[in-house]
């Protein structure tokens, strides 16, 4: 639970909401086709989910937000680029709708899905 | 088979009616997009509304064409298919940002869509455009519209369209570039963030670029000047050009007009550019406005100039000089950086506010690089910082812990020779400063500017935005808090009361010196109250007070 004064009271901004952002603006970055399952043994087949944590996982404490991905990604695609990007706009959006910093974001890559064979 | 059979440009070649385009004609276009992409980067990157990485969008696409071009760049293939895989495959191995990694989709569907034909054709190249899209939009859940996916979209819907009507694949191509012209345009009104910053999408304009190229080429128009800029004339952002005042050109001249007969750009562009600089020239509904610098004893040649054209309906003339330090009072100055020489050592540093940038200049740094607590500086904005500098030495100070890592990864990003001190807070970084010496030996020196770091203590006051418990301390939020070193050692009610018991803690009367920048945050009263404290206190001390203009904390400390 993060939370901040304002001048009437807190505002405490769950890991669920943080989720939720970072899931968004995960799946609106070209190159990630999916979400994955944190541990694999919950098992690839539940990509795409709706569920806003599955996938992330949101740490906070006094220094700022942490947060984990763990995508699917384009075959095809040059990885490195499409996890930078996808980085940064977690990073943005987050930043820009909690107002806290985001200390980290690590992406894991936890496959690739091919859709077009060359 | 084509009538590509040279590699020289520019001497207007037409595609035969019945046309077959081989692997030497599409190595050809390919070039052309590319040159004319590079030749208009600037427009490209200036279309930026996220403050993320990939806002140098043209940078980033022309990179990821060069690393195509690479891939076939002494190919002789005469098989349009193979050379189109080979474009598809540097495409994605140098895609960079993410504008690069959807031109490299893009790429990789056209060439699919080619297979292994020899040579292409109206159906085939309208085919390969299809796929392209496909492709594409295969790569990405949720596809947003009004970016260079909807342009790919548009455009290969407009193929299809024309292949109904010609075969002829100059008439296609011409209609495809105008369906991305004015899906480009349209762009705005599918993304609002575009509309709201008044802008285009980066990435659409840059693919439209690329394909502009090409028909520039089978034109044989011109590639390597960019001389037909006009953009709407909401794009316009005047307050940019600001940052670019030249030496000498000391008037900003913006003129708006409507032209009696139809404006020929080229020659206008040319002969303004024989009056001033930093031209840019705006559109809409007839109504054209124009912007130039001009030295002082030429600030009316352009109105002169203009009135030749047609009806001039209003004159905006501003003296730079005076604007800049007006604007400078408001925002922040414009900053002297040292000047740079090759095989000097530079020194980028990340600073969080504009005194603090100021400070910094003053000391001679190369570059800053704003951000700090909350808004940390990306890799590639540190990247971005050092790379264009006329030197391969380079000290990046991050200035912050949560920065150092993106500092080092910037480093391993680059030929040049790179160190980054790990200054954690600001004083750091000024004290490690105090040491450089540009000519020096680069370890040597580096290794006295980190030792710097030991010299100097940092206190940070702030307001605690939440209650904790740590090291021990009890802290409510919405309490003074002062951090010393990087822990926080007290709470306290006040900002006052903060300082002085920060100063008591650190030992400060152990020290000689006691340096306070405040913060954007504290009211002038407020500072000069508390430094007058800490001066009765310290009396022996030497104690300066700077304006940091940095965000969160009403003080930074340094105590030597």
């Amino acid at each position: 639970m993060s939370e901040e004064a304002n001048p009437l009271g807190n505002i405490y901004i769950s890991h669920r909401a943080i989720a939720t952002i970072a899931s968004q603006s995960a799946l609106e970055s070209y190159g990630v086709v999916g979400l994955a399952a944190k541990d694999l043994a919950e098992g690839l087949a539940q990509v795409l989910e709706k569920h806003p944590r599955h996938g992330i996982d949101v740490r906070y404490d006094s220094e700022g937000i942490e947060i984990d991905l763990y995508i699917i990604v384009e075959y095809g695609t040059r990885i490195k680029s499409v996890a930078s990007s996808v980085a940064e706009n977690v990073r943005y959006y987050v930043e820009r709708a909690i107002g806290l910093p985001v200390r980290q974001v690590n992406v894991h890559v936890r496959g690739l899905r091919i859709s077009n064979t060359d | 088979m084509s009538d590509f059979s040279t590699p020289t440009a520019h001497d207007g070649r037409r595609l035969a009616k019945e046309l077959l385009l081989d692997g030497q004609g599409l190595r050809e276009l390919i070039i052309a997009g590319m040159t004319w992409l590079k030749t208009n980067q600037q427009l490209v990157n200036s279309l930026n509304v996220f403050p993320v990485p990939d806002g140098d969008t043209g940078t980033n696409m022309l990179l990821t064409m060069q690393a195509a071009y690479n891939e076939i760049a002494n190919s002789g293939e005469k098989n349009v298919g193979k050379m189109a895989h080979a474009i598809a495959q540097g495409a994605l191995m140098g895609a960079r940002g993410n504008s690069g990694v959807i031109l490299s989709q893009l790429f990789r569907g056209f060439a699919r869509g080619m297979d292994t034909l020899d040579a292409m054709d109206a159906p085939v190249f309208v085919k390969a455009l299809v796929e392209a899209k496909i492709t594409a939009y295969k790569g990405v859940v949720r596809p947003v519209e009004g970016t260079i996916l909807t342009v790919a979209k548009d455009m290969a819907a407009e193929a299809e369209k024309a292949l109904a009507e010609t075969q002829d694949l100059n008439l296609i191509l011409e209609r495809v570039v105008d369906a991305a012209d004015r899906s480009v345009k349209h762009t705005p009104e599918l993304l609002p963030i575009l509309k709201q910053a008044g802008v285009v999408d980066s990435g659409g304009k840059g693919l439209f670029f690329i394909l502009e190229g090409m028909q520039r080429f089978l034109k044989g128009q011109a590639l390597d000047v960019a001389v037909t800029t006009v953009q709407p004339l909401a794009a316009m952002v005047m307050e940019n050009t600001l940052e670019q005042v030249e030496e000498g050109q000391d008037f900003e001249v913006v003129v708006d007009f409507r032209p009696e007969q139809e404006l020929n750009l080229e020659k206008f562009y040319s002969e303004l550019s024989e009056i001033g600089t930093s031209i840019q020239v705006g559109e809409g509904d007839g109504m054209y406005r124009m912007h130039i610098h001009v030295p002082t004893e030429k600030r009316y040649v352009p109105i002169d100039y203009i009135m030749g054209l047609g009806t001039i309906t209003k004159v905006a003339m501003e003296n730079l000089l005076a604007q800049m330090d007006q604007i400078g009072k408001e925002h922040t100055p414009k900053l002297h950086f040292a000047p740079v020489e090759p095989g000097q050592i530079a020194v980028v540093a990340v600073s969080p506010g504009t005194g603090i940038s100021r400070i910094f200049a003053s000391l001679g740094v190369a570059a800053v690089v704003e951000g700090g607590q909350t808004m940390n500086p990306s890799t590639e904005e540190i990247l971005h910082a050092f790379e264009n500098l006329a030197t391969d030495k380079v000290v990046i100070l991050p200035d912050n812990k949560n920065i150092i890592m993106a500092a080092q990864s910037a480093a391993t990003m680059t030929v040049k020779k790179v160190a980054v001190i790990p200054t954690k807070t600001v004083p750091q970084g000024l004290n490690a400063m105090l040491r450089l010496n540009p000519e020096g030996e680069f370890d040597q020196v580096v290794k006295e500017m980190t030792q710097a770091l030991e010299d100097v203590d940092t206190g940070e006051i702030t307001i605690a935005t939440r209650t904790v418990e740590i090291n021990g301390i009890d802290v409510h939020e919405g309490e003074v808090i002062a951090i010393f070193n990087g822990k926080v050692v007290l709470a306290a009610h006040s900002i006052e009361e903060a300082c002085l018991r920060f100063l008591e803690k650190a030992k400060a009367e152990d020290h000689e010196r006691i340096t306070l920048f405040y913060g954007n945050n504290i009211s002038k009263n407020e500072v000069n109250l508390i430094v007058d404290k800490v001066r009765s206190m310290y009396p022996n001390h030497e104690i300066e007070l700077h304006e940091g203009g940095q965000p969160h904390y009403q003080f930074i400390i340094a105590i030597e």
